[in-house]
C-alpha cells in the first residue's frame, strides 16, 4: 500500500458532509455587498437629501461640517446617527463632477460646478416635478 | 468536471463584482468553509469567517491581477483571515471562557457542537483537528483540497520544502496518535 493517507479525503469528506455554506449564509453575504454598493449609487440616496446638498452649496463654497449643520437645521434626517455618511455622499457628487473641491486652510470646501448650478437653480419652484426632474438628472449625471 | 478555476474575472466591470462574488460562492463556498472550519473548529464560527471573507474578497477584488488563479486568491485571504481572528483578542478572550467552561461540570454543550464531535470523533478528522496549525493546515490543503505543494506555498506564503517537511512530521504525528488509539 503507498501513501496510508490517500483515503484522507474520503474520511475528511464524510465528516464535512452536513457542513455546507448555506443559501441564507450567500444571501446575506450578497445583501452587504448590495448594500455597499448601493452607497456608492447616487439612486441610493433621497432626493430631498440630494437637494438639500445643493441648495445649502448654492450662496457659497462649504466645508463638510457646514454643510451637515446646515442639513441639521433643515431637519435632514440621513446623516442623523451616522454623520460620517455624508462625506460618502460628497465624494460621489464630485465624482460625478455635480461639485468640485478645494483645500483652504487644511479644510475642504465644496462647491457647485456648472452642472450643478444648472439644477440647483431651478429650485423655486420644488414641487414634486421638480423632485422628479432632480432624479432624472442624477440619472443621467450618473451615466 | 467542469473547470471552476476558470471563472472569467473581469475586474474592470464593477457591476460584475456581485455576479463574480456569487460565483465564488457557488463554486468553492462549501471548500472554504472546510477550509475556514479546519482552522476554527467551531461551525459557527466558521459559517461567520467564511461570510466575512467573501465579503473581503468584493473589498479586494479590485486588486486581483489574474497572475494567480481566482481560487489560489481566493484560498489565501481565507487563511489570513482566519490567522488574523485567531491572533484576534476577541478569540483569546472567548478561547479562555470556554476553558474555563471545561472544567465546570455541565450537560449543556451546545447542540451543534455536539454533532459536529460525534461526527468526528473516531475519524482521522479529529486525529487532524489536533494538530497544530502549520501541521493541519498542509495535511488538509494537501489531502482534502488536493492541492500541490507550489500552490500551497502560493497560497500560505511558506517555501515548498518546509511544508514537505511538515507534511513528513504530520504523517509521523499522525500515525502516533492512532495507534495510541487502537
Amino acid at each position: 500500500m503507498g501513501d496510508p493517507f490517500s483515503n484522507l479525503k474520503n474520511s475528511l469528506s464524510k465528516d464535512f458532509e452536513d457542513l455546507s455554506f448555506s443559501e441564507e449564509r450567500k444571501n446575506a453575504v450578497r445583501e452587504t455587498i448590495r448594500r455597499k454598493q448601493n452607497h456608492l449609487e447616487l439612486q441610493y440616496w433621497k432626493v430631498e437629501t440630494l437637494k438639500n446638498i445643493l441648495d445649502s452649496l448654492q450662496e457659497e463654497a462649504k466645508h463638510g461640517y457646514d454643510i451637515s449643520t446646515q442639513l441639521f437645521r433643515k431637519n435632514e434626517s440621513s446623516f442623523k446617527s451616522n454623520e460620517g455618511q455624508i462625506y460618502i455622499l460628497l465624494h460621489l457628487l464630485e465624482n460625478k463632477k455635480i461639485i468640485t473641491s478645494k483645500w483652504i486652510e487644511g479644510k475642504k470646501y465644496y462647491s457647485l460646478t456648472t452642472k450643478g448650478k444648472k439644477y440647483a437653480a431651478s429650485r423655486e419652484h420644488p414641487d414634486s416635478k421638480q423632485l422628479n426632474s432632480l432624479k432624472n438628472f442624477i440619472e443621467e449625471a450618473s451615466l | 468536471m467542469a473547470e471552476p478555476e476558470k471563472i472569467a474575472i473581469d475586474v474592470n466591470s464593477i457591476e460584475n463584482t456581485e455576479q463574480i462574488i456569487g460565483q465564488l460562492m457557488d463554486n468553492y463556498s462549501d471548500e472554504v468553509l472546510h477550509l475556514v472550519y479546519s482552522y476554527v473548529k467551531d461551525r459557527t464560527t466558521a459559517e461567520d469567517l467564511t461570510q466575512e471573507i467573501f465579503i473581503k474578497c468584493y473589498e479586494k477584488l479590485g486588486q486581483f491581477n489574474n497572475k494567480s488563479s481566482i481560487k489560489t486568491w481566493l484560498y489565501r485571504i481565507a487563511i489570513n483571515h482566519c490567522k488574523d481572528y485567531l491572533r484576534s483578542w476577541h478569540y483569546r478572550k472567548i478561547k479562555f471562557s470556554d476553558k474555563i467552561w471545561d472544567y465546570i461540570p455541565s450537560k449543556s454543550k451546545h447542540v451543534e457542537e455536539e454533532i459536529i464531535s460525534k461526527n468526528v470523533a473516531d475519524s482521522l478528522t479529529s486525529a487532524i483537528m489536533d494538530l497544530p496549525i502549520k501541521y493541519s493546515e498542509v495535511v488538509f490543503l494537501y489531502y482534502y483540497e488536493e492541492l500541490s505543494l507550489s500552490n500551497i506555498s502560493k497560497i500560505t506564503g511558506v517555501n515548498s520544502n518546509t511544508l514537505k517537511t511538515r507534511l513528513k512530521q504530520a504523517r509521523k504525528l499522525l500515525k502516533e496518535k492512532m495507534k495510541k488509539e487502537v
